[in-house]
């Protein structure tokens, strides 16, 4: 089993905060299901063309500036940025796209990360250490 | 009388009882909150002493300076095999040269350390003057720069080899962080490390605690998470590690432990883990410096 299994499980035992979170990821999975949900209706119509693929950096950029202005940013995103521009250079414009959505969902989902914490709240399983 | 009143009177207290008792409950967790997000920094400290003391009844306190190896009786082995040739051994020698060489204008690090190279227990220390966390490789560079030399890079390179001096001529002094409670900008880089610590960040949504509280004495791949209390007392430090293989400071250690959780790291010698280093060295007082250390 490997930690992050032990770390789900003991999460659960801690159901109010669980279910808050719960909410808070689901919420956020909502908002990124629609997103992923209507770029895959679109992509259908919508050209998979140098503008296309310039405007989803152009997001997903806006998207990791506000991630990093909480620090929040994830490891990855910027990676994802680089290789998409890259993709866009070599006319690869679906993989652009595709790299550019994963870098804006990332930006999105770390930055609602942290400002989620702009309280520092102590953890259930330390805070009876503190009487 | 109306004989419906004294029914209603009752009543009416019983609803006032019900909502006081509430109240007084959603007091009394406030409260609770309110104590452990306000605990200052020697409840902090006494906090997680309590914390691993129980998970760890039979480690002694001054055992805490040796990281993992304090609970992890496998490793303990190997690491006291490497220790009879310590590996960061040429860095330090490395590190009294450029102790004793003058820099460019004649000037040299002992011009700005008169008090000689047992300083690392000084440090990280709140800089009233310059209103900031000062780490001591921030204080060689900042010597560095005032004497016309170029700043040394924060997480690998020759930093690692006059830190590794300046440790070794250190040991045995005693970690004694101070946290100036009348001065609430130290007060608030404190509080801004202890967030740090407790934040979860990355795609794995993991914080400083969740691993090295939470789940300390667990294995991650190969290794036994170690508590934090001790954290500091041996940097630089060597790890055999592949990309290592080499003596690296804490903030490099601090980068990869945010990598490892997917986040990205923030600056070395930045104010964000400059606070984070002001609280988890807090956490470590009362225990004696042993650096250089060398680790997995
Ligand atoms: C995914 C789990 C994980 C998280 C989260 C994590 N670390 Fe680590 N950390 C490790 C592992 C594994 C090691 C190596 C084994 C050990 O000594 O604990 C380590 C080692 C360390 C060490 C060196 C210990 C020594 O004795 O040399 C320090 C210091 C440290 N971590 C600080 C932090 C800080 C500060 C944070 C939060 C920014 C953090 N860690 C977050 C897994 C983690």
């Amino acid at each position: 089993m490997s930690l992050l299994d032990k770390h789900s499980i003991r999460q659960s035992e801690n159901l109010e905060r669980t279910m808050k979170s719960v909410q808070r990821w689901v919420a956020a999975a909502i908002v990124i299901g629609l997103m992923v949900g209507s770029t895959a209706l679109l992509a259908g119509e919508m050209k998979v063309d140098a503008a296309t693929a310039s405007e989803a950096i152009a997001q997903a950029e806006a998207a990791q500036k506000k991630a990093d202005s909480v620090n929040g940013e994830w490891r990855d995103t910027g990676k994802f940025i680089k290789n998409a521009k890259k993709a866009a250079e070599a006319g690869d414009y679906a993989k652009a796209i595709r790299l550019a959505k994963k870098a804006e969902s990332e930006g999105n989902l770390g930055y609602q990360q942290a400002v989620s914490q702009s309280e520092l709240k102590i953890p259930s399983y330390f805070k009876a250490m503190y009487q | 009388m109306d004989p419906v009143e004294p029914m209603q009177t009752q009543l009416l207290t019983a609803t006032g009882r019900e909502t006081m008792k509430k109240l007084l409950i959603s007091l009394a967790v406030l409260l609770i909150t309110a104590v452990s997000a306000q605990a200052g920094p020697e409840e902090d400290r006494m906090a997680f002493i309590k914390y691993y003391k129980s998970k760890f009844p039979n480690v002694p306190m001054e055992e805490y300076a040796n990281g993992a190896y304090a609970i992890d009786p496998v490793g303990r082995e190997n690491w006291e095999a490497i220790e009879e040739f310590p590996p960061y051994e040429p860095f330090i020698d490395r590190g009294q040269v450029m102790w004793e060489t003058p820099f460019a204008n004649g000037k040299g690090y002992k011009d700005c350390f008169p008090d000689g190279p047992v300083i690392a227990h000084h440090y990280p220390h709140w800089d009233k003057k310059q209103k900031m966390v000062m780490t001591l490789p921030l204080a060689l560079n900042q010597c560095r720069e005032a004497n016309g030399e170029k700043p040394l890079k924060y997480k690998k390179g020759p930093i690692n080899n006059i830190l590794s001096y300046i440790a070794f001529q250190s040991r045995g002094q005693v970690v004694n962080v101070k946290v100036p409670m009348d001065d609430p900008d130290a007060v608030a880089a404190y509080e801004d490390g202890k967030k740090f610590y407790f934040t979860r960040r990355g795609q794995l949504n993991f914080s400083c605690a969740s691993c090295h509280v939470q789940n300390t004495g667990l294995k991650v791949r190969t290794e036994i998470l170690s508590p934090s209390v001790g954290h500091v007392t041996h940097w630089p430090t060597y790890r055999s590690k592949v990309d290592w293989s080499t003596v690296g400071t804490l903030h490099r250690r601090f980068t990869g432990c945010n990598k490892n959780i997917r986040a990205k790291p923030m600056k070395a010698q930045g104010p964000e883990y400059r606070n984070l280093e002001y609280f988890l060295s807090y956490l470590s007082n009362g225990l004696e410096l042993n650096g250089p250390g060398a680790r997995k």
